[in-house]
């Protein structure tokens, strides 16, 4: 089998490394990059990483299975992580993180003034299935102010372990029709048309089968070319 | 076919049980312990200004005691250390250090991979990073790496920048201490790579 292939990220469609407003992507961006060949260290990476990183449930709304569910809508967003060439990506271990519906974050950082919810979990692991599918239930996070006039608009926190050093992803994913989305900065520092918009995630049909849970779904897209591919 | 989806920082909230201290000892899998010498690779991650990283997350990645990878892309993966991850997380503390116990990685040369010298991959997911940052730590002798086609693309003036030092006073527990600095911005900024 032919080597996976790798690019460099193109600016064309990746968030600039310093965003106007974000002060300490100033601060945090090295003055020069250096261009490295792809090597063995840089095609391969852990596999089944679910060895050292402790996966629970892939339900955030509750602390025990039979527990009191977090406040706010019911959700769950069904995400496919895939490679450059449409190849699902299988055994990826998807780690997650968002605010409650009020917009608070467990964690000691957030000086947000609003209550957290002691039935939200915050976030999660789950890995993906053959066909480099998941599913996580949660509630809708909601917005919350992230500077003296900044918000962020309602997102989730996406972290992907594939199979190699390159298709390390990390990303935000927004929902669709939030008016805070014209507003917020780091969705608006993703380049306009096609990228933007591939951080938006889709509202699905209402069905029985869900209950009383809104669905959502989301495609992950990370690097590399292996060839074939079902999309063409 | 589409391109990769958008990198997005892992802004200030990524969640401390996400980076659970277990993440930090690649010295052992699921109870049994890794071939090769013990080392602690340690550092402070310093922003512009010298300025310590709190609440950053740094994520290695590298080849066993012998320079193998337990994986397909690998030739010779059937003769990795079947106990060696290789992979480890570890948030900075107050003053922006990460601490890993790890197993020296080994040299290697063959036609997967060319003269490799002992080397760990390094990225670094902050507040305020919105692509991840990569680098590569080095070890042993700058005059040795010549042929090592990573260090070689690595301007000669900053190739020394990339190779930790040996630093006993970090640590006694593991045969070897090493210390890494990462500096992300200024005069001597560590060489990053273009990803």
């Amino acid at each position: 089998m032919a080597d996976t292939v790798y690019q460099p990220y193109a600016d064309s469609n990746q968030t600039p490394h310093r965003v106007e407003g974000y002060a300490r992507t100033f601060t945090r961006t090295p003055d020069s990059f250096v261009e490295r060949p792809v090597t063995l260290t840089e095609r391969t990476g852990p596999l089944a990483v679910e060895r050292r990183l402790a996966v629970g449930t892939a339900d955030f709304t509750r602390t025990s299975p039979d527990g009191p569910r977090a406040q706010g809508p019911l959700m769950l967003l069904h995400g496919r992580v895939v490679d450059e060439d449409n190849n699902p990506v299988a055994g990826a271990m998807v780690e997650v993180w968002h605010a409650n519906a009020s917009g608070k974050y467990i964690h000691e950082d957030d000086g947000f003034n609003a209550p957290l919810d002691a039935n939200f979990t915050g976030g999660g692991r789950v890995v993906t299935d053959a066909d480099g599918r998941f599913t996580i239930t949660t509630v809708k996070p909601g917005p919350y102010r992230a500077g003296p006039a900044s918000w962020r608009a309602p997102h989730i926190h996406f972290s992907i372990i594939g199979t190699s050093w390159m298709d390390r992803m990390v990303t935000q994913v927004h929902f669709p029709g939030e008016p805070l989305n014209d507003f917020d900065m780091l969705l608006n520092a993703a380049p306009d048309g096609t990228p933007r918009e591939s951080m938006i995630a889709h509202a699905l049909p209402p069905r029985v089968e869900a209950g009383d849970a809104s669905e959502f779904e989301h495609l992950f897209v990370v690097r590399g070319h292996a060839g074939g591919g079902s999309g063409g | 076919m589409a391109d990769p989806s958008v990198w997005q920082t892992i802004g200030p909230f990524f969640p401390t049980r996400l980076a659970e201290a277990s993440c930090t000892d690649l010295t052992e899998l699921r109870g049994k312990p890794a071939s090769g010498t013990r080392i602690t690779l340690s550092g402070q991650v310093l922003e512009r200004d010298r300025q310590p990283v709190r609440n950053a997350v740094v994520e290695i990645w590298q080849p066993d005691s012998e320079g193998l990878f337990a994986h397909p892309a690998d030739p010779r993966a059937a003769s990795a250390d079947p106990h060696f991850l290789g992979w480890g997380r570890c948030a900075t503390d107050a003053n922006g250090w990460y601490r890993f116990r790890t197993i020296m990685p080994g040299r290697r040369a063959d036609n997967a991979s060319g003269v490799r010298l002992p080397h760990i991959n390094m990225m670094l997911l902050a507040s305020g990073i919105m692509r991840r940052l990569t680098t590569t730590v080095f070890f042993g002798d700058e005059r040795a790496g010549a042929d090592d086609p990573v260090l070689a693309a690595v301007p000669h003036a900053s190739r020394g920048r990339l190779f930790a030092r040996r630093a006993p006073e970090l640590d006694r527990v593991t045969d070897e201490a090493y210390c890494f600095d990462v500096l992300i911005q200024g005069d001597e900024e560590t060489p990053f790579f273009l990803d």
